[in-house]
């Protein structure tokens, strides 16, 4: 290996000589070095749920917390600045390090293989989007520890999911709560904008032969349609983050009052980068359910172009929508009348995905397996949010229900019934193929019911106490208002909910070590990940398939001659090729994003008084942190783009001895 | 591939119908119940009446497309559900694509749909955005501003009176916005602070305070009546207890009110030789966030606010004099204006008329004098983060047990 640019045309004949040890490439397959270094989209794809699985947790119990407190009015379970405390990280986490990072683990794991590609575009690049949504996780979080050690000042954010500026500003929030926000979100941008690029490349450039656009499936279609929402939208709120970092800690005025700003600017800004992020949040669930319905009724999909092109309007319209999370700022007559009417107009592709799934099950025969319980409960689920919606674009009736528990009742059951249900089905659905293992019938169903149950007790009486004046963000209210039941009711369907989700994943975990083990395509499955071995070989295809149909690999099950002949051909190709080519792992991706770690915490946690003659804490360690990225990606493309290729046995194990000639990649 | 589902789902089916029967029946579960004080299902203006009208256009429309496409989506569940194994192991059914004639009919049926509640959504956003014209010169105007955490109301027509000499200043009062019933009140809102909302829902939907922006609208209460409140935006800490209340009243006790208001706030004089202060005993401890409004209160609050019209029945001089002493003694003065007795403060609710209020903090707790004694000696505990408590310990202030009763006698004095 050598450290002098290459381009990929380079031979291993041409390889220059001995490579120093610093740039020698990490080989280990296990442990904890693998991990961090690991490029492979599926390892990536793992730890993206892992994480995200966790966030879900720490999210969950912050939303106990609230309902414990809600419970019964007057409540004292937490103090006002704790609760306000609880719903804004409840929301920040739900949000920005569960839902976001579980769809990812979805992107990362599931979108290449149904494609029919080996990896994503740029694995490294890949690998950086996750350490870096670590770093943020962590920077966004931090704020705990302050309470914890009673540091005054370094609790964890409390100005809301949304920030609504002044409040955030250094007068209103002194501390550093705010700093932690701010910063924690411009990481998680960083992560959610590379990965993106990534996704949009690989989709367009690496799917496997015959692979057109209008065959992909809805999943992928999805994946790619929320990549673009990711990079389109984020810019946004990024510029925004920056704003409202430079007010607080470089006396800018972009939102600050006594210097002109304008506070409804963030507003605009936020919520130009907020609504499309609810389609970020719901079309990745929109896409899973339109796999899994079509499997288990055994049917294609209904009006494939239709569901498509709706998600894409979707897409589009979501950008035109943003203000109707503002009626209530005044906008005048003719804004308002706008935003409802395009409110209204999304409201048509979100009802044909309806429509459609409806008729994909029609005719076809239902397996009511786990997974489908899932799938239909976000059916039903969804259908009752998108109502609620339509319900708020009526932009007279909405100034009643905004910020009032109604809303709370609508985006849950769009976000837990929506997203969080899709996403627990998508894990049952493609638990067999990444683990080998099937989740028990009876213990998948139970938990559904459970949190079918305990999901609607929970958000179903909200509608009622947001109709009747119980405003969100509130830490205690009176007993005389009439919300006593319902708020008990919530709170104990909370606790159901939370039992149910409980249940959920010590089933999982049990199956993940202990679960009944299944071969390949146990669902019996339409689209390319399940024509492949479980759980699934580094490489992914042993060939890259050629497709013929758009639901692939219901087309090689019934055209199995023809496929077999395909693939001896294409084996042979790319063996004379050189064999299947693989990227080296690496830790410079890991290295990049703890420096910018470094500078989250950095920029954010220390203060002046701190200070010892000769270190400024703040400016050190920004520029430290810098510095270690910057190492980070100069070793990175120092690395270049080469890899290495396996030559496989007729089990598909790579050869040993033979599957390590180290050399650039040969395209 | 094994067939495990019926019996499970068969037994959540029986118990989802269970809950559903339980919650039908007992009237303890009555969750749906909307007639609190902040209902937005009993409009009692014409604005909240627009919007509740338009939500039940929206409610019916999308319920009519429930029951539609949930019928067929619990038909098509149930009619082609696979039943037995054999099922499950028999060949697939017929692979179809769709049908574009069943799918553009549908987006045409949504659309025409979508237009049933467009059409009235259109005319309510012209509707409640302001006052009729016809009704402009009837219009009652006042501005409201939000201050972390309560409300400042103004009363711009109106002139009071600030000293015996006759300076005069626009009316000013805070917490409780007292309006003439059966006309149309424009009101101007805004903020000195961070954003805040304007919310009666009985009388109409929310509009944001927001700085730098000068937003107004209106709204209209059919007859007298008493109104909860609440601020609607997230603004901090005591965001939950900002609260305040709208009464209305009929023109002619809506003149009287005002008469008392403009005129300096009133004076009880000191006895000549006061006698020996009795001994005071401690206020009761309360628990963290106890209720402070009692059920008398509740069920007839507009007579609750009659009542604190009149001056009350037990009124001590000695300790009102004293009280008033103190209000000046414990830098009171310095945030809170008392017209007439010398204090000018702006930064706090005005106090000039506060006796005849019937809230304490923001429409938090009732205005008695054990309520008040409570705000008095620890606004912290009542009300979290509040500018009086910090107030309070910056300033190294605290009340005894004598103080607190001559201050809340003085306050109450304040009619």
């Amino acid at each position: 290996m050598d450290t002098t640019a290459k381009t990929a045309y380079l031979t291993k004949e041409d390889a220059v000589p001995a490579q120093p040890k610093l740039l020698a490439h990490p080989t280990a397959k296990t442990g904890l070095m693998s991990w961090l270094t690991t490029v492979d989209h599926k390892r990536i794809g793992f730890l993206y749920g892992v994480f995200a699985l966790f966030f879900f947790l720490v999210g969950g119990v912050e939303a106990l917390l609230i309902r414990a407190q809600l419970m019964y009015p007057n409540g004292t379970v937490l103090s006002a600045q704790m609760y306000n405390t609880m719903f804004t990280m409840h929301g920040t986490t739900m949000i920005f390090l569960a839902v976001m990072p579980l769809s990812a683990a979805f992107f990362n794991y599931i979108m290449p293989l149904q494609i029919g590609a080996r990896d994503v575009a740029f694995p490294r690049l890949n690998a950086f989007s996750l350490w870096t949504f670590v770093a943020g996780a962590i920077v966004l979080n931090i704020g705990w520890i302050g309470p914890i050690f009673g540091v005054d000042g370094h609790n964890a954010p409390d100005a809301g999911w949304y920030g609504y500026s002044p409040l955030t500003s250094r007068q209103f929030t002194p501390g550093h709560s705010v700093d932690y926000w701010v910063m924690g979100l411009q990481l998680l941008g960083v992560a959610s904008i590379a990965a993106s690029l990534n996704f949009i490349v690989t989709i367009i450039n690496m799917r496997a032969p015959g692979m057109t656009m209008m065959r992909l499936p809805v999943f992928t279609w999805m994946t790619l349609v929320t990549a673009f929402l990711i990079v389109l939208s984020f810019p946004a709120i990024t510029i925004a983050l920056v704003e409202l970092m430079m007010d607080r800690n470089f006396g800018t005025v972009f939102f600050e009052v006594s210097g002109g700003g304008m506070p409804i600017l963030w507003q605009h800004l936020f919520w130009v980068f907020g609504h499309p992020e609810v389609y970020i949040l719901i079309l990745p669930a929109m896409g899973i359910i339109s796999e899994i319905l079509p499997t288990f009724s055994r049917k294609p999909l209904f009006g494939y172009p239709i569901v498509v092109f709706s998600g894409a309007c979707i897409g589009f319209l979501g950008f035109a929508v943003w203000s109707h999370h503002m009626f209530t700022t005044g906008m005048g007559t003719v804004a308002t009348a706008a935003f409802a009417l395009a409110t209204m107009a999304i409201a048509v592709p979100t009802g044909v995905k309806i429509f459609n799934w409806i008729g994909t099950m029609w005719g076809g025969r239902l397996m009511m397996r786990t997974p489908m319980m899932f799938a239909l409960g976000f059916v039903w689920m969804f259908m009752i949010g998108g109502f609620s919606g339509v319900m708020h674009s009526a932009a007279p009736a909405d100034t009643q229900q905004s910020d009032s528990y109604f809303v709370i009742a609508h985006f849950h059951y769009v976000l837990i019934g929506g997203s969080i249900f899709a996403l627990l089905a998508g894990i049952h659905y493609w638990f067999p193929l990444m683990f080998g293992r099937k989740v028990s019938e009876f213990w998948g169903k139970l938990s559904f019911w459970i949190i079918f149950v305990g999901f609607n007790v929970t958000f179903f009486p909200m509608h009622f106490l947001g109709l009747n004046g119980m405003p969100r963000r509130t830490f205690t209210y009176d007993p005389n208002l009439g919300w006593n039941t319902a708020n008990f009711i919530a709170s104990i369907g909370a606790f159901v909910l939370g039992i149910g989700i409980a249940v959920y994943f010590a089933v999982m975990i049990y199956t993940y070590y202990k679960g009944e083990k299944v071969g390949r395509d146990p669902w019996d499955g339409r689209t390319l990940e399940w024509s492949i071995p479980n759980p699934p070989p580094e490489y992914n295809f042993r060939v890259i398939p050629t497709v013929h149909d758009r639901d692939a690999f219901w087309y090689e099950k019934n055209n199995r001659e023809q496929i077999a002949a395909e693939r001896a051909v294409a084996e042979k190709a790319e063996e004379a090729h050189g064999g299947i080519h693989m990227p080296f792992n690496s830790i410079w991706p890991f290295f990049a994003s703890f420096g910018l770690l470094i500078v989250g915490i950095g920029s954010t946690a220390f203060e002046a008084k701190w200070d010892v003659p000769g270190i400024h804490w703040k400016l050190g360690l920004s520029l430290l942190g810098g510095l270690v990225t910057l190492v980070g990606i100069y070793f990175w493309s120092l690395e270049g783009n080469e890899g290495y290729h396996l030559h496989l046995d007729k089990d598909g194990k790579p050869v040993k001895g033979h599957g390590d000639d180290h050399g650039p990649a040969k395209h | 591939m094994r067939f495990v589902p019926s019996s499970l789902v068969r037994g959540g089916r029986f118990l989802a119908a269970l809950a559903g029967l339980l919650l039908l029946s007992g009237c303890d579960f009555n969750f749906w119940r909307m007639d609190g004080h902040q209902s937005t299902m009993t409009a009692e203006g014409p604005v909240a009446r627009s919007q509740l009208d338009l939500f039940y256009v929206t409610c019916w429309v999308t319920l009519v497309i429930f029951i539609l496409v949930g019928g067929v989506l619990a038909y098509t569940m149930w009619r082609f559900r696979a039943r037995t194994e054999a099922d499950e192991r028999a060949a697939p059914p017929p692979q179809s694509h769709g049908n574009p004639l069943v799918e553009i009919g549908l987006i045409g049926a949504s659309v025409l749909a979508l237009v049933i509640i467009a059409v009235p959504t259109l005319t309510a956003i012209w509707y409640t955005h302001d006052v009729p014209e016809a009704e402009k010169k009837n219009a009652y105007e006042v501005t409201a501003t939000g201050y972390q955490w309560w409300f400042k109301f103004e009363y711009p027509a109106e002139q009071a009176a600030v000293d015996a000499a006759g300076a005069k200043t626009p009316l000013v009062t805070g917490n409780e916005l007292v309006i003439p019933a059966g006309r149309p009140i424009r009101i101007n809102v805004r903020t000195v602070d961070v954003i805040h909302s304007f919310w009666v829902p009985k009388l109409g939907g929310k509009i944001d305070m927001i700085p730098n922006r000068a937003n107004f609208f209106w709204l209209q209460a059919d007859k007298p009546g008493y109104f909860w409140g609440q601020c609607a935006e997230y603004c901090g800490d005591s965001h939950a207890v900002m609260r305040f209340r709208v009464i209305a009243l009929d023109e002619k006790d809506f003149a009287a009110w005002k008469e008392k208001q403009l005129a300096l706030a009133r004076s009880v004089a000191a006895p000549a030789a006061p006698g020996a202060a009795a001994p005071v005993a401690a206020l009761r401890a309360f628990k963290t966030n106890e209720v402070g409004v009692s059920a008398a209160f509740d069920r007839n609050p507009l007579e609750a606010w009659r009542a604190r019209q009149v001056v009350e029945k037990d009124e001590n001089p000695a300790l009102i004099a004293q009280g008033r002493e103190l209000f000046a003694a414990k830098t009171c003065n310095a945030c809170h204006s008392v017209r007439g007795h010398g204090a000018m403060g702006v930064q706090g609710p005005d106090l000039t008329h506060f006796g005849a209020r019937t809230t304490v903090g923001a429409g938090l707790i009732e205005n008695n004098p054990e309520q008040l004694r409570r705000w008095l000696r620890d606004p912290e505990s009542v009300k979290p983060g509040n500018k009086m408590a910090k107030a309070y310990r910056d300033n190294k202030i605290s009340l005894s047990d004598a103080e607190q009763v001559a201050l809340t006698a003085y306050l109450l004095s304040l009619k």
